[in-house]
């Protein structure tokens, strides 16, 4: 019972942390990255889907988009109270950046992340009216919603709690997506539709990062990661591409 | 941003021999700020040869005894437990943050629970305020603890469970599991591992009606538990955990060593140890020390680049550098030399930072 065991060989062999007291530097950094790529991709996310509120063709729909826009928002703000407890002052973090901006639609970024946050590549594309706000989001709902269920394991409970609980709302974004989309194709754009599809395919494809496998290693060994990006993004092409085909439209 | 508050000590008892328990009594005007749930932390600092350190105890008391109390245990060269065992006063006051901490579930008095708290020495501190809230807060639920200590010596509240047991008759069962003291079952000796938990769930706990799982102890017991309760089929978010780690740093190992005085030229030579590694790079003052280390192919972690997230945090071990923004360190840290690397850049001609610490 009293023998010693370091941190680092806790958290290999599979333990859980539970306070800010005592994660190991390095942890803490990983973790407070992790927490800042989520938290900066919400309020980006949620910065770009307020404009598409007003483009809503019914109220149904707008109702659904607005109800994005907060609970986004508010996602974030549940991950950066876990964030405050390591000190970080979480109103100044949520309004120091404009989360609105927007690189061109042309712009060809890959999986770089901009100068100045965090947020996913995928949230420097701007939408271009509903239509194409509805694939992104079904698209990135369901990619999503892939990473949240890796992401409810990691080793800090107080965040794996945060994901657990954050990620049936998220689901149920994609699902809002899906019951657009399908309203859409019934009014009969298609092409309007696959051609989203091919913007949006490869750029929500990136999110998940390319196989870097020493750092994977190091956030594997600390109880942060567990399934490669590879293969992550191996799920989320099966189970999307299965439900684009579901729905008339193709994988480019 | 974490503020602290006084609080007089209006009473110390002795548990064991090298435990206390400290009951507390917030300054006028901070009673709201110290209510608490169940099972949650305090997180005291006190200045230890002039220099500030900070230690977390849990809060033993229950949500309805009415009083504020935390179990603090001596630790082997530990400087605040030492003090608090050794030299704190009834009439003292100490310095805390509200309670924080996630070691807790809901709770709901229709509810008919089972739950299965597990405590290693004086990780018994939390389960306890937890089983006391529990017990008296869900009259239909049970709750069974498996308690680890040394010998019967070092049982913190054992006759406090005692009456616990008789109070809510049936509904609390304790396990002790002794590592040196032989006891009539077999199994109730030595070290609560993967295995031992195996033995008590074929015959001692039923497994199969537990609802949600505490586990409070050092770092091997947490693992070997939580190993054999997934074994037997719960779920993540069925078991909940605390550690304070035993490797927590009592003291400050390093000062900072003095670097030479600041030169007019504008070039420094930074030593940057990330990962285990050091690598000296030649860099401009005007380049943040973050920027340096991304620019030399270094993955040093960071997130806003603004001055507010505090991910790239590092320590300044040799030399000196100017933090322009700070919006998320607390004095105490800057005071032990850390920085945030996105907001720093060189005054001295030889710097040194160290991500690691």
């Amino acid at each position: 019972m009293s023998e010693e065991m370091t941190l680092d060989a806790y958290l290999a062999a599979g333990g859980i942390l539970s306070n800010p007291t005592n994660v190991p530097p390095r942890y803490r950094a990983e973790l407070m990255k992790l927490m800042a790529t989520f938290v900066d991709s919400e309020l980006a996310g949620s910065a770009g889907f307020a404009d598409i509120v007003n483009e809503a063709p019914g109220l149904k729909e707008r109702i659904a988009a607005a109800r994005i826009v907060l609970e986004k928002a508010a996602n974030a703000d549940r991950v950066l109270a876990v964030m405050s407890e390591f000190s970080v002052d979480a109103d100044r973090y949520a309004t120091h950046h404009p989360w609105t901006a927007r690189l061109a639609r042309d712009a060809d970024i890959g999986a770089t992340r901009g100068d100045h946050d965090m947020r996913l590549a995928v949230f420097n594309y701007p939408l271009q009216g509903w239509t194409d706000a509805v694939v992104m989001n079904l698209l990135m709902g369901r990619a999503v919603a892939v990473q949240l269920a890796e992401f409810s394991l990691v080793s800090y409970q107080p965040l794996a709690e945060t994901f657990r609980a954050i990620a049936p709302i998220e689901a149920h974004h994609a699902e809002l997506a899906e019951e657009g989309l399908r309203k859409l194709l019934e009014t009969g754009d298609g092409t309007k539709l696959q051609m989203s599809v091919d913007y949006w395919w490869p750029r929500v494809g990136q999110s998940f990062g390319v196989g870097q496998s020493q750092r994977f290693e190091t956030l594997r060994a600390y109880g942060l990661r567990r399934t490669s990006n590879a293969e992550l993004r191996e799920r989320w092409t099966g189970e999307t591409r299965a439900k684009l085909t579901d729905l008339g439209l193709q994988v480019p | 941003m974490a503020q602290f508050h006084d609080l007089q000590v209006t009473d110390i008892q002795k548990t064991i021999r090298d435990a206390v328990i400290v009951t507390l009594k917030p300054a006028e005007g901070s009673d709201e700020a110290f209510a608490f749930t169940q099972g949650q932390y305090l997180t005291f600092r006190r200045k230890f040869d002039g220099e500030e350190l900070r230690r977390s105890y849990s809060i033993c008391a229950g949500l309805d005894d009415g009083v504020l109390q935390v179990g603090i245990k001596r630790v082997e060269g530990g400087a605040f437990s030492t003090f608090a065992n050794e030299e704190l006063q009834v009439g003292d006051t100490l310095q805390a943050m509200p309670p924080m901490g996630s070691f807790h579930t809901p709770l709901d008095g229709d509810q008919q629970r089972h739950y299965l708290g597990f405590a290693g020495g004086s990780g018994v501190t939390p389960v306890l305020s937890i089983l006391k809230t529990t017990l008296a807060r869900e009259p239909k639920s049970r709750f069974t603890l498996v308690y680890a200590n040394r010998g019967v010596s070092s049982i913190m509240f054992r006759e406090e469970l005692e009456d616990l047991k008789n109070l809510h008759m049936g509904r609390l069962n304790v396990i002790h599991i002794l590592e040196s003291d032989a006891q009539e079952i077999d199994l109730f000796t030595g070290l609560v591992t993967q295995e031992k938990c195996t033995d008590l769930f074929r015959s001692w706990i039923d497994i199969d009606t537990v609802d949600t799982a505490f586990i409070c102890g050092p770092e091997p017991m947490m693992l070997g538990i939580a190993a054999a309760l997934r074994a037997h089929g719960m779920e993540e978010a069925q078991i909940k955990f605390e550690l304070f780690a035993s490797a927590q740093p009592g003291r400050l190992k390093h000062k900072i060593a003095p670097g030479e005085t600041s030169s007019s030229a504008n070039q420094a030579s930074t030593a940057i140890t990330l990962d285990g590694a050091t690598q000296t790079i030649t860099m401009g003052k005007d380049i943040s020390i973050l920027d340096a280390a991304l620019q030399n192919a270094m993955d040093a972690p960071f997130a806003c680049k603004a001055g507010v997230c505090s991910t790239c945090r590092c320590r300044v071990t040799e030399g000196e550098v100017e933090m322009v923004a700070n919006h998320a360190l607390e004095d105490y840290e800057v005071e032990k030399g850390y920085v945030l690397s996105c907001q720093s850049y060189p005054l001295t001609d030889r710097v040194a930072v160290d991500y690691d610490q």
